[in-house]
């Protein structure tokens, strides 16, 4: 598999710090922004040019923030275009252990899996293998 | 003299209505009705009645067919049956249908009345005391429930970060890495700390009663501006103060102190750093046993989408500081107890202005 990058929506900036070292000791050639403002994000893939290839990015969201939370920002996400969302994996990366939270947004058909806080090093590890795996098939 | 005790009695004749109310006016708040339409139009009016007398046998219904059909519409008031007959049908009837509290045998004795309307009071008072206390209970039931979701979020959610970072730093040689996350470490801590305090503030503005004392704006400002000031300097905003006050104000000062902390706090933190002339403006006025507090600033203001949520419990509108979603819940609930009002005005961009009336008590 060529590009992975990723993407890291939470209102903590340790946790966003966290994600992205752990990314970066995984992989050095892995790209990793980290945003605390889930509408930023909406908002610059609304305004992404189609034409344009962008690699296949890993979305690690959290769910409880304010101004956007997790939820409104996978409501928003699943309205935007295919070709937009085609390149975007979404994961939730949280510490809530709320089981109706949990089965709400893993129903929706664009989250494909959910990693509980603390991140480790093991979970990224398995994290990417299972998106190469995938990716394989 | 606390109120009268207002008290429905509904017969179709005159002379019945005219004996009752002379002979019970004095003691209690009586209104009478001689037919089904006047009483409904009755309870209508007089939302507060709490005792219905009503004859059994009227031209249009029973007395106990007038209760049935009153049960779901007036379910408060407490209902007493005048009857001349005893038939032991018309007694299951009452009973069954109409939720009838007691009996009155025709023609009435006061001594009967009387004690019919302390019972019936009584139980009233027991019923709406229940009531009251449901509320209490359902209003308890709902913040604990926001807790209980709360917790994972604003108490593991730090902890979580940290042990995160402990991992991390097993990984990381570079010293200035380090101390990027050491800093950041602390600010979740921070985070957590301040969350726990304003959880203990709460807690103490939900339970205890008012210790009021005098209150001197002057001095209780000038207790609170050490802080604010050191948090004006470095952060470049102008802290100005205008209070005026040549009464006696009489308030509890906890509250008062938690207001004016959370208001002030707010103010500083959510300051438009873009900016160059920012300011926070203090105005106390005291007049006429009022304080009207203006806490103004010039911040990134508050949409106006979020403005009638800002006072939930948990409810964070920005991103961009470290908040628990306690601060302005617990204004509000500290106003209620002194008896306060809050209002907010805000402009994005441009500032918001928190405006405060507290009442001497």
């Amino acid at each position: 598999m060529e590009k992975l990058s990723f993407i890291i929506i939470d209102d903590s900036e340790l946790d966003c710090f966290i994600a992205r070292k752990f990314i970066e000791h995984t992989n050095r050639n892995l790209t990793v922004s980290t945003y605390q403002n889930a509408r930023l994000v909406i908002e610059q893939m609304r305004k992404s040019d189609l034409k344009r290839e962008i690699p296949l990015t890993i979305i690690l969201l959290d769910l409880r923030m304010p101004v956007m939370n997790g939820f409104q920002f996978v409501d928003d996400f699943e309205k935007l275009p295919i070709d937009i969302k085609k390149n975007y994996l979404i994961y939730i990366l949280s510490s809530t252990r709320n089981t109706n939270d949990i089965k709400r947004i893993l129903t929706c058909a664009t989250v494909h899996g959910m990693i509980e806080k603390p991140l480790t090093r093991e979970k990224i590890i398995k994290l990417i293998a299972d998106i190469k795996d995938g990716a394989g098939n | 003299m606390a109120d009268k005790i207002k008290i429905l009695y509904i017969d179709d004749e005159p002379d019945n209505l005219v004996g009752f109310k002379a002979s019970l006016r004095l003691d209690y708040h009586i209104l009478t009705a001689v037919n089904i339409p006047q009483a409904l139009s009755c309870l209508e009016n007089h939302p507060d009645i709490k005792i219905i007398f009503c004859d059994q046998r009227m031209p249009e219904k029973t007395g106990v067919e007038f209760f049935e059909d009153i049960r779901i519409s007036h379910p408060l008031p407490v209902r007493i049956l005048l009857t001349a007959y005893t038939d032991v049908e018309s007694i299951i009837n009452a009973i069954n249908k109409g939720n009838i509290f007691r009996y009155v045998r025709k023609p009435w004795a006061e001594a009967d009345v009387i004690s019919a309307i302390d019972e019936a009071d009584k139980f009233y008072k027991a019923n709406s005391m229940l009531a009251v206390k449901n509320e209490e209970l359902q209003k308890a039931y709902n913040e604990l429930n926001k807790f209980a979701y709360s917790v994972s979020h604003d108490i593991r959610g730090p902890l979580s970060g940290i042990l995160g970072a402990i991992n991390v730093a097993r990984e990381i040689d570079d010293v200035e890495e380090m101390k990027e996350m050491l800093f950041l470490m602390e600010k979740s801590l921070k985070k957590l700390d301040t969350y726990i305090l304003s959880m203990h503030d709460y807690y103490s503005l939900q339970r205890g009663e008012l210790k009021v004392t005098e209150v001197d704006f002057n001095k209780l400002i000038d207790e609170l501006k050490d802080i604010y000031i050191v948090l004006a300097r470095t952060n470049n905003v102008a802290f100005n103060i205008n209070i005026k006050q040549d009464e006696v104000f009489r308030s509890d000062m906890i509250p008062l102190i938690l207001i004016f902390n959370n208001l002030l706090s707010n103010a500083f933190k959510y300051q438009d750093k873009t900016r160059t002339d920012k300011s926070v403006d203090v105005d106390i006025t005291v007049e006429r046993s009022t304080a009207t507090i203006y806490i103004k600033d010039t911040g990134i203001g508050i949409l106006g989408s979020h403005i009638g949520e800002i006072f939930n419990l948990f409810y964070r509108a920005n991103s961009q500081e470290v908040g628990s979603g306690f601060g302005l819940y617990n204004v509000k609930s500290a106003l209620l107890k002194l008896n306060g009002q809050i209002e907010v005005n805000s402009v994005m961009h441009q500032g918001t202005t928190f405006k405060v009336v507290i009442p001497s008590i």
